[in-house]
């Protein structure tokens, strides 16, 4: 547009612009504001059935709850769980972060009343495809059953003590095990035995 | 232009990724699999009919100073839109590809149509100019993720069809380039063989 064109701005111009800008804020605010209204209960609803179906999958009991929130990273908020069956407490599940290769992987681990691992699950990470996302694949997560704080360690010699590298993806594999699992399973340990104070901040009694 | 020469324009001449070569980012980030592609493929299609009537009609009014802004707020409304079914409905597929999804926004290819095409047209022309480049793109994914994920995975869709050791590098971003290029490269040569083909026909009328 000329130079001309863009001086010669009139009352009419400014009022028309500004019509435009509000025709358009308060139709797609309308639009927006139904979508969200219908979708927002079913996305909730979802996103709150599919995280009790992954932590029922981790551990065998009649009930889980909540005992309390940690932050593994600054800004990444994770809880942790106790779960009991007839009122007896049959072992703990933990949720992490680990940073892996390009991104941060969520990662659920069980343990039981001695604090060894039972089961990890891999809830959601951004890896290189074909690389780091074989941290998913069974042949891996099976390798941390029975592994300990001592022994959550990745290797790449074929020590079955420790947890073998994925050949290609050591960096995602330290990022499960060493960022994320073991610190998880560290942090539940000092507070079980009082080492630090557990923290039920204001998340927890909120409610949703 | 009739409606189906609009639909065959967006489809061959003006393809999005191997004619006009835009909108490359998101088509190699996605079409690692072929579910992800088609998806991504539906939900461009359906922001660009919605952007490029909802432009047509609201030609006459938007004032042309202020064209751009206007028409970046309908298309993020519009993807906005998408978003939240797309969380709300198909939550496995979101999670993977939710992120490319908002990144709709930033789309070349859709404000280029409402800039080039439905800002100067009426509804019904910018509807089917709207499918066809939809089609186009979404053609275009599936062909590209239909061979990433038979090579780089030995399925398509999900469903294992050759027994080999996979091809790695073609579900990393680099061979989505390799795949791009090489898809480019074919339909130009085809396009030129049939170029070819009609110079010679006519020469052969002269004779």
């Amino acid at each position: 547009m000329s130079r001309q064109n863009t001086d010669s701005m009139t009352g009419m111009d400014m009022f028309k612009i500004v019509a435009n800008l509000m025709l358009i804020y308060i139709a797609g605010g309308l639009i927006l504001a139904s979508v969200y209204a219908k979708t927002s209960p079913i996305i909730f609803k979802k996103a709150k059935q599919e995280k009790e179906n992954a932590l029922k999958e981790m551990i065998e009991a009649d009930s889980i709850k909540e005992m309390g929130e940690w932050y593994p990273y600054p800004r990444k908020h994770a809880e942790y769980y106790k779960a009991t069956t007839d009122g007896k407490t049959v072992g703990y599940i933990i949720e992490t972060f680990g940073k892996g290769y390009s991104s941060y992987i969520n990662i659920l681990v069980s343990v039981n009343t001695d604090l060894v691992v039972q089961k990890i699950n891999v809830l959601h990470h951004a890896e290189t495809p074909g690389l780091g996302d074989e941290i998913e694949k069974d042949y891996f997560k099976d390798q941390f059953k029975g592994k300990t704080i001592e022994t959550l360690k990745v290797v790449k010699d074929g020590d079955l003590t420790y947890v073998q590298a994925i050949s290609g993806a050591t960096i995602s594999s330290r990022a499960v095990t060493e960022a994320g699992v073991r610190p998880a399973v560290q942090m539940l340990s000092d507070i079980l035995s009082g080492k630090i104070k557990a923290e039920t901040g204001k998340h927890g009694e909120e409610g949703h | 232009m009739t409606n189906w020469e609009l639909i065959k324009n967006g489809i061959f001449t003006e393809n999005t990724i191997f004619r006009l070569a835009i909108s490359l980012c998101p088509s190699i980030a996605v079409t690692n699999s072929v579910k992800n592609g088609f998806l991504m493929g539906v939900a461009v299609m359906f922001v660009q009919v919605m952007v490029n009537v909802t432009v047509s009609m609201m030609r006459n009014v938007i004032h042309p100073k202020i064209r751009i802004p206007v028409f970046m707020l309908i298309i993020s409304g519009w993807v906005s839109v998408v978003d939240m079914t797309m969380a709300a409905f198909a939550r496995e597929a979101y999670a993977q590809m939710g992120l490319y999804i908002q990144l709709i926004v930033a789309f070349a290819s859709i404000l280029a149509r409402a800039e080039l095409f439905a800002s100067k047209n009426t509804f019904v022309p910018s509807m089917f100019d709207g499918i066809g480049m939809g089609i186009g793109f979404l053609v275009a994914l599936v062909i590209l993720s239909f061979f990433r994920e038979l090579l780089g995975r030995g399925s398509v869709w999900g469903y294992a069809l050759l027994d080999f050791k996979p091809l790695l590098i073609m579900i990393m971003p680099t061979g989505g380039f390799f795949a791009v290029g090489i898809l480019m490269a074919f339909f130009n040569w085809m396009e030129q063989r049939s170029k070819i083909a009609s110079d010679k026909a006519a020469a052969h009328q002269h004779h």
